[in-house]
């Protein structure tokens, strides 16, 4: 089924310059250069930092991407990137580039939406995932409960009211000055602690399947400016029950609408999935109910371009439907 | 030998071909929210032209000062063509396009580009024979120091680029002080310049083009502000 057509991607919607090659079902390249280092210092991405970086680094990764592929540039049968939504200002620059360079070899120029890449991600390592499927799609940006009926049917069935499961680690992270990005700090900081230690709200809303975090936020902040040496929270049993806050609030909406569908497989996506904690209880509870899971690999999890090469090969694009610019919605509503 | 000369560092998208002379040009008002322009122009004056795309030598980019998210546009298509076609990227600043572009026997030549914010790069220079020099370092400054900076002395000036932005009362005409045009950088301006920079070799490696944003990014807010005091036990 699969040609051997060899794929150019670029993803720059947040603040990784990524740049991918597929032909095939081989990944030749996955480069991803984040820009973490950066934006450490400020505690989370600034949008005109973010792009100024986007800017000055897409050339070098575009010609080292080509080098280790040990391919020339005219070996590209298509090109493809992401053209939305993210930051307008890192979008951009990687949607430009990515359509100059196709304009200049006179290739096919797809673009893919950022969030039908981190569903179709798993596809890269796993050619059997086939809808229907219920994933789960968690990130600084977004928190979602989408179920793909076939492809290019995509239902959000929840979504977060306030902010992303990303977003809550962020922001405790930086509280406690434990660093950023906040989920791997709170992840690695959590290791070894007791999860059961502190007792924080599992919150709920009124739409079964939405996510709302700031309660947690609210409760977590509340209890850390209360807290008295004398009570003897450790750092990582504070991360580990926050964390464990998170997961557990994640797995019971989306428990709910895979049961309440009935379908047979599950997958999840977003640099939240790159969580161990998460990933876990994603297969544990997989195993339990005896679904197929799909989790892609912590890397592919996170933002990158493999994911975008594969949607364009498996023609999840948006070329058609959109106005030939970049967006800032998602097609998946 | 053909040219491709962007600039889209203010209002205007603008892109020409040329080869000594100009063959295609094209400038169209770019409004909030269309990236796509760019390319489209440029793909419409190359088949204007009746040229190949591997027909293109060189491409002079305008690197601003400017719009920032629009510099940035031109910079990734500049890239991207260059680095497919794998010919040389010859950057230019706008400030010296716009001066070298005004032609003035004996006037100062003061050049002006909005940056958006109320703040416009600025940078002076005088005529020599054959072109402009720069008379001061290029700087960032706000209407009110614009107006201090031209009123300073009484050498006569001509003031090019975006001073029709400009407050109409804040600098009023008067016989040492002009405006004129360009009243906004094209690629022709672009063009002129960057065509010397190629012939005598002087410009930077494809991967040492920087943008002229004359500005540190707006930062809103710091880590330290956020942090809380916890006491962890350990
Ligand atoms: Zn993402």
């Amino acid at each position: 089924m699969l040609d051997n057509q060899i794929i150019l991607g670029f993803e720059t919607s947040c603040d990784e310059t990524a740049i991918a090659i597929l032909k095939g079902d081989e990944l030749l390249v996955n480069t991803i250069s984040s820009q973490v280092d950066i934006h450490e210092k400020f505690g989370g991405v600034v949008p005109e930092v973010a792009s100024r970086a986007h800017a000055e680094m897409i050339r070098n990764i575009f010609h080292s991407s080509l080098n280790s592929a040990n391919l020339q540039i005219s070996d590209i049968d298509i090109v493809s990137t992401t053209d939305g939504p993210g930051l307008v200002g890192s979008l951009v620059v990687g949607y430009n580039f990515a359509k100059s360079v196709a304009w200049s070899i006179g290739k096919p120029f797809l673009t893919v939406d950022h969030m039908v890449g981190h569903l179709a991600a798993p596809l890269i390592e796993n050619r059997t995932m086939k809808p229907p499927f219920m994933t789960l799609l968690v990130s600084g940006g977004h928190t979602q409960i989408v179920l793909v009926e076939e492809w290019g049917n995509y239902q959000l069935l929840g979504t977060t009211i306030d902010d992303a499961a990303g977003e809550a680690f962020d922001k405790l992270s930086r509280f406690c000055g434990f660093g950023f990005p906040g989920g791997p700090a709170i992840q690695k900081i959590g290791k070894g602690g007791d999860p059961t230690k502190i007792d924080l709200p599992r919150p709920k809303t009124k739409h079964e399947y939405n996510y709302s975090f700031s309660g947690l936020k609210t409760a977590a902040t509340n209890f850390l400016n209360n807290l008295d040496s004398e009570d003897k929270v450790t750092r990582s049993d504070f991360a580990a029950s926050y964390q464990e806050a998170i997961v557990d609030s994640l797995l019971s909406n989306f428990v709910k609408a895979v049961e309440d569908t009935g379908v047979k497989s599950i997958s999840g996506g977003g640099g939240v999935m790159a969580n161990s904690r998460l990933r876990e209880k994603m297969n544990i509870f997989a195993e339990k109910k005896d679904l197929n899971i799909y989790l892609p690999t912590p890397k592919l999890s996170t933002d990158n371009a493999a994911m975008i090469c594969v949607a364009a090969q498996n023609n999840l694009i948006t070329n058609d439907i959109n106005t030939d610019d970049v967006r800032l919605s998602s097609i998946i509503v | 030998m053909y040219s491709l000369s962007i600039s889209t560092s203010g209002k205007y998208i603008s892109v020409a071909i040329h080869d000594d002379k100009l063959i295609s040009s094209s400038s169209v008002l770019s409004e909030n929210g269309t990236t796509n322009l760019l390319m489209k122009s440029i793909d419409e004056i190359t088949k204007k032209s009746r040229i190949e795309k591997s027909d293109i030598n060189v491409v002079y980019l305008d690197i601003g000062p400017g719009y920032y998210t629009s510099l940035r546009i031109g910079l990734a298509v500049a890239q991207g063509v260059c680095g497919s076609l794998g010919i040389p990227l010859v950057p230019v600043n706008g400030l010296d396009a716009l001066a070298f572009a005004a032609h003035t026997g004996h006037r100062k030549i003061c050049t002006i580009i909005d940056i958006k914010r109320e703040e416009y790069a600025f940078c002076l220079y005088k005529p020599v024979p054959g072109g402009v020099v720069r008379d001061s370092k290029p700087e960032v400054l706000n209407a009110e120091n614009l107006k201090i900076k031209l009123e300073e002395d009484n050498d006569k000036k001509l003031v090019v680029g975006d001073w029709h932005s400009l407050n109409e009362n804040l600098i009023g005409e008067n016989s040492y002080i002009k405006f004129g045009s360009p009243e906004h950088v094209s690629s022709e301006n672009i063009f002129n310049i960057g065509k010397e920079l190629f012939k005598n070799k002087d410009y930077p490696n494809f991967n040492e083009v920087r943008l002229e944003y004359m500005r540190e990014p707006d930062v809103s807010f710091s880590t330290k502000s956020l942090e809380g005091k916890v006491n962890f036990h350990d």
